[in-house]
C-alpha cells in the first residue's frame, strides 16, 4: 500500500515536472529581431507576420526591434558579442559580415529554396555558402512622364530602347517648365551602382568572376561612362542637386525631369506625394549591340551565428520568407518586392500591372549589388570623380583609370 | 590639572588625526562617482583606442573573440601617413587611397579651422561688446536670441540649412532678388559644388591650373599641390557658414561674462585720459580679455577639429571628397570600410593634432602676454 503511494506519488511528481517543464520551455524562447524602420505600412506588414508566426508557434515570442541608423546598432551588437537572433542584412553588406564570422551558415537550413529568384540567392551566398533567404528585393527600371512625353510628340519608351533612344528622347525632353525652370530629359544621381548598369550594358565588368582581378579599365567602361557624364556635359542630364532635389525620385515627382532610373521603392512614393503625375515604367534601355543588364538591391534575414535558439531562429526565417509569410507582404502592395516566385503575382496585382511589370522585368537578368570588403573606397573615389567629371573637371577615362587602381589596391590588401 | 593637559593634548591629536583620515575618506568617496565616471567612459576608451589601433579589428567579430584581430604593430599610422617612398626592394610605393583620403580629410579640416575659428571669435566678441552696451534695449531679448542656435540640435540646424541652400532654395532667390543679374542658370549650387574657393578667387585673376606651370603638379602627400591650394569647396563653405552661426551664440556668451568682470574704473580712468571709443576697445577691452580669447579659441580649435555631424548630415563627405573631414574619416573607416583598427589610428591622430595645435596657441598667447 504504501509502496504504491510512494510508486503513485513518483509517478504524479514526474508527470508535474515534465509538464512544467514543457510549459517552462514553450515560454522561454525569446527571439529578437532586427531591422531598420521603413514605412509604417511596412512595418505594420512586419509586424502582422511576426504575430502570424508566434500564433502558429506558441512555445516562440518574438521581439522586434526597428531602429534608425541601422548599420552602426548593429555593428555595435555584433562587437559587443551580444547580436539579436535574426536580422536584416543588405546584399552589399554580406562580404563584411561573412567574412567577419557573424552570420550563421544558412546551407540545410533554408526551406523552399525553389521558391526563390536564382539571382537572388547568388547575391546571399559567398565563398561558395549561401547564407541567408532574401526577404524582399527592388530593382531598377526607366520610369518616364507621360505628359512630357505626349506634349512633345514623342512615343513611350520601350524595352526595346537603345541608348540612342534614350538619348535622343533626353535632348528633346529638355528645355523648361511654366515657370521657367530647367527641365532635364534625363536624371542622372553620381553614384557608382547608378551607373553599373550601363557598364553590364555595354558587356563591361568590375571584377573577373572569381574576384581576384580588376577587369573595369576597359574600353566598355569608358564607353559607358562617356555615355552617362556626355548626357549630362550636353546639357540634356544632371544630378538631382541641378533640379533642386535631393534624390530622382523626387526630381521626377516635381516634373523637373522626364525621365528617371530609379528602383520600385519609387511607387509608392510617387503615387503617395505626386498622385496627379501621369507616369510610366519601362525596362531599362539596352546597349545598342543589344546588351541587356539592371541593377537588383536586396536584403535577407539573416541569423546570428552567436545564438542560443538556432532551430527557432530557422523556423522564424523560413517562415517570414516561405510561400504564406510573402504572400501577406505581397498582398500589401508595398514598393519592394517580395522574395518567393509566387508571391510576385499577388504583388503585381496589388501595386498595379501598369507600374510593377517594368521592374519585375528585369529579374532574371540583374546584377546583384555586392562587391569585396573594403570596396566602399572603391567607390567612393569613383563617385568623386564622377562629381568632378558632371562639372567638366575630370575626363570620363581618368575616372576608370583612378577607380580601377584604387580596386586593385583594395583587393590586393 | 596637570593629568587633563598631559592627556588632553594626546587625545585630541589621534581625533584629529582620525578627523583627517575621515574626511580624506569622505572626500575620496564624494569623488567616485565622478572618478568612475571618468575611468569607465574616458580613461578606458582611450586606452582602447590606442590598444586597437595597433591591431587589424574589423569592427564587427565581437572584441573579446579569440582570434577577433591580430597585432600589426604601427602599420595602420603608416597607412596613414607614410606616403611616397621607395621599400625595401628599392621600388617607389605610390600613396595609398587611405592615406590620400587622410590627407584630403586633413586639407579640409585645415581650411575649415581656418575659416571658422577668427570668424566666429571676431564676430562673438563684436556681438557680446554691443550686447555689453547700457543704451541698448531689451538686451536680454538678444542675448536669447544669439545663443539660441547653439542649444538647437545640430542635426535639426542642418537640415534646415539644407533647404535654405537648396538651388532654388532661400538663399538663392533673396540673392537673385538683390541683384537682378543674378538668374536661375547661375544658381550657386551651394550643397553641391566641389570647386575650392580659392581655385575659383585665382581664375578671376586668370590664374589656372595650365597657367600657374610644372610645380604646381608636384605631389605632397599624395596631393598636387594645385590640389593643396584649393581653399574649401563651396558645399564645405555652406557648412562653415553655418557652423560659425550656430557656435557663435556660446562664444559670445563667455565674452559676455568676462566683458561684465572688467571693472568699470578701469573704463573711466582711460575716459579722463581722454581714449576714444575704439581706443578703449582696442587697448582696454581686448588686453584684458585675453584669458577669455584664449579659452574660446581654444574651444573652438577644439570643436572645429571635430566637426562630423554637418558634414554627416548634408553632404556625407560629397561632392568629390571635399568635405571629408578627419571625424568623418574615423566613422568612414570603423563603419562603412570594416577596419576600426584603421578608424583608431585616425581618431589618435586627430588627438594629436588638436593637441599640438592647443599647445603652440598656448606659447603663442603667453608670448605675447610677455612683450
Amino acid at each position: 500500500m504504501r509502496k504504491v503511494h510512494l510508486l503513485t506519488l513518483l509517478v504524479v511528481l514526474a508527470l508535474v515536472i515534465s509538464g512544467a517543464g514543457a510549459a517552462l520551455a514553450r515560454q522561454e524562447v525569446t527571439l529578437t529581431l532586427m531591422g531598420w524602420s521603413s514605412s509604417t505600412a511596412e512595418n505594420d506588414a512586419l509586424m502582422a507576420q511576426v504575430e502570424a508566426f508566434m500564433a502558429a508557434n506558441p512555445g516562440i515570442k518574438v521581439n522586434v526591434n526597428l531602429v534608425p541608423e541601422y548599420d552602426t546598432t548593429i555593428q555595435a551588437a555584433f562587437a559587443a558579442g551580444d547580436p539579436p537572433n535574426v536580422f536584416y542584412v543588405d546584399s552589399s553588406k554580406l562580404p563584411d559580415w561573412a567574412e567577419a564570422g557573424v552570420l550563421a551558415s544558412g546551407e540545410g537550413k533554408i526551406e523552399n529554396l525553389e521558391e526563390h529568384y536564382e539571382s537572388l540567392l547568388e547575391a546571399f551566398t559567398y565563398n561558395g555558402t549561401l547564407y541567408c533567404p532574401p526577404k524582399d528585393f527592388s530593382i531598377m527600371a526607366l520610369q518616364y512622364n507621360k505628359d512630357m512625353f505626349d506634349a512633345a510628340g514623342l512615343e513611350y519608351p520601350t524595352p526595346d530602347w537603345t541608348w540612342d533612344d534614350l538619348r535622343a528622347a533626353a535632348e528633346k525632353l529638355t528645355g523648361t517648365d511654366a515657370e521657367g525652370r530647367t527641365v532635364l530629359g534625363l536624371v542622372t544621381p553620381p553614384n557608382f551602382e547608378r551607373w553599373l548598369p550601363f557598364l553590364y550594358q555595354a558587356g563591361g565588368s568590375v571584377l573577373n568572376e572569381g574576384w581576384t582581378e580588376v577587369t573595369l579599365d576597359s574600353d566598355e567602361a569608358r564607353e559607358a561612362l562617356e555615355f552617362y557624364v556626355g548626357m549630362v556635359r550636353d546639357g540634356i542630364a544632371g544630378p538631382p542637386s541641378a533640379v533642386d532635389a535631393g534624390w530622382g525620385g523626387e526630381a521626377f515627382g516635381q516634373g523637373r525631369v522626364a525621365m528617371a532610373m530609379e528602383g520600385n521603392w519609387v511607387i509608392k512614393y510617387l503615387l503617395d506625394q505626386f498622385p496627379d503625375l501621369n507616369w510610366g515604367v519601362t525596362e531599362l534601355p539596352k546597349h545598342p549591340s543589344g546588351g541587356q543588364a539592371t541593377m537588383v538591391f536586396t536584403v535577407c534575414y539573416g541569423v546570428a551565428a552567436d545564438n542560443n535558439h538556432p532551430d527557432e531562429s530557422w523556423k522564424l526565417v523560413n517562415f517570414l520568407t516561405g510561400a504564406e509569410g510573402s504572400k501577406m507582404v505581397a498582398e500589401q502592395g508595398f514598393g519592394v518586392i517580395p522574395p518567393a516566385k509566387s508571391a510576385a503575382e499577388t504583388w503585381l496585382q496589388a501595386i498595379g500591372e501598369e507600374y510593377g511589370a517594368g521592374f519585375l522585368a528585369g529579374a532574371p537578368y540583374a546584377h546583384k549589388w555586392q562587391f569585396p570588403v573594403g570596396f566602399g573606397e572603391v567607390f567612393d573615389t569613383f563617385n568623386s570623380g564622377l562629381q568632378l567629371a558632371f562639372e567638366g573637371q575630370a575626363l570620363p577615362e581618368d575616372v576608370i583609370a583612378d577607380t580601377a587602381a584604387v580596386a586593385e589596391e583594395v583587393l590586393a590588401r | 590639572m596637570s593629568e587633563a593637559t598631559r592627556v588632553m593634548p594626546k587625545k585630541r591629536i589621534t581625533t584629529m588625526a582620525a578627523k583627517k583620515r575621515q574626511e580624506a575618506i569622505a572626500g575620496y568617496l564624494f569623488m567616485t562617482p565622478a572618478l568612475i565616471i571618468f575611468l569607465v567612459f574616458l580613461i578606458i576608451p582611450i586606452g582602447a583606442a590606442i590598444y586597437l589601433s595597433l591591431t587589424d579589428w574589423n569592427g564587427i567579430t565581437p572584441v573579446f573573440d579569440k582570434g577577433a584581430f591580430s597585432f600589426v604593430g604601427l602599420d595602420n599610422y603608416s597607412d596613414l601617413l607614410r606616403g611616397y617612398h621607395t621599400d625595401d626592394a628599392g621600388e617607389i610605393v605610390k600613396a595609398t587611397t587611405r592615406q590620400k583620403d587622410f590627407f584630403i580629410a586633413l586639407k579640409n579640416t585645415t581650411y575649415y579651422v581656418l575659416g571658422v575659428v577668427p570668424t566666429q571669435t571676431i564676430l562673438a566678441l563684436i556681438l557680446a561688446v554691443i550686447l555689453n552696451q547700457r543704451w541698448l534695449k531689451a538686451r536680454g531679448f538678444f542675448r536669447t536670441a544669439f545663443y539660441f542656435p547653439s542649444i538647437t540640435s545640430s542635426v535639426v540646424i542642418s537640415i534646415i540649412f539644407m533647404w535654405m541652400f537648396t538651388r532654388g532654395g532661400l538663399v538663392n532667390t533673396t540673392i537673385q532678388a538683390l541683384f537682378s543679374g543674378y538668374d536661375n542658370n547661375q544658381f550657386v549650387n551651394w550643397l553641391d559644388d566641389p570647386r575650392g574657393v580659392l581655385h575659383i578667387l585665382l581664375e578671376q585673376f586668370g590664374v589656372s591650373r595650365t597657367s600657374v606651370g610644372d610645380w604646381a603638379s608636384n605631389r605632397v602627400f599624395g596631393l598636387t599641390l594645385w590640389e593643396w591650394i584649393s581653399g574649401p569647396s563651396i558645399t564645405m563653405s555652406t557648412i562653415m557658414i553655418l557652423n560659425t552661426w550656430t557656435t557663435i551664440g556660446t562664444m559670445m556668451v563667455i565674452f559676455l561674462a568676462a566683458l561684465q568682470n572688467i571693472p568699470g574704473s578701469v573704463y573711466e580712468a582711460a575716459a579722463i585720459d581722454g581714449a576714444n571709443a575704439w581706443q578703449i576697445f582696442r587697448r582696454i577691452t581686448v588686453p584684458l580679455l585675453r584669458p577669455t580669447t584664449f579659452f574660446v579659441v581654444t574651444l573652438g580649435l577644439i570643436g572645429c577639429f571635430q566637426i562630423f555631424d554637418q558634414v554627416y548630415v548634408i553632404s556625407s563627405g560629397g561632392p568629390a571628397k571635399t568635405t571629408y573631414t578627419i571625424a568623418y574619416m574615423v566613422y568612414l573607416n570603423g563603419f562603412d570600410r570594416s577596419a576600426m583598427g584603421l578608424a583608431a589610428a585616425t581618431a589618435i591622430l586627430l588627438f594629436i593634432i588638436i593637441f599640438v595645435f592647443t599647445l603652440l596657441q598656448r606659447t603663442i598667447v603667453k608670448e605675447r602676454a610677455n612683450i
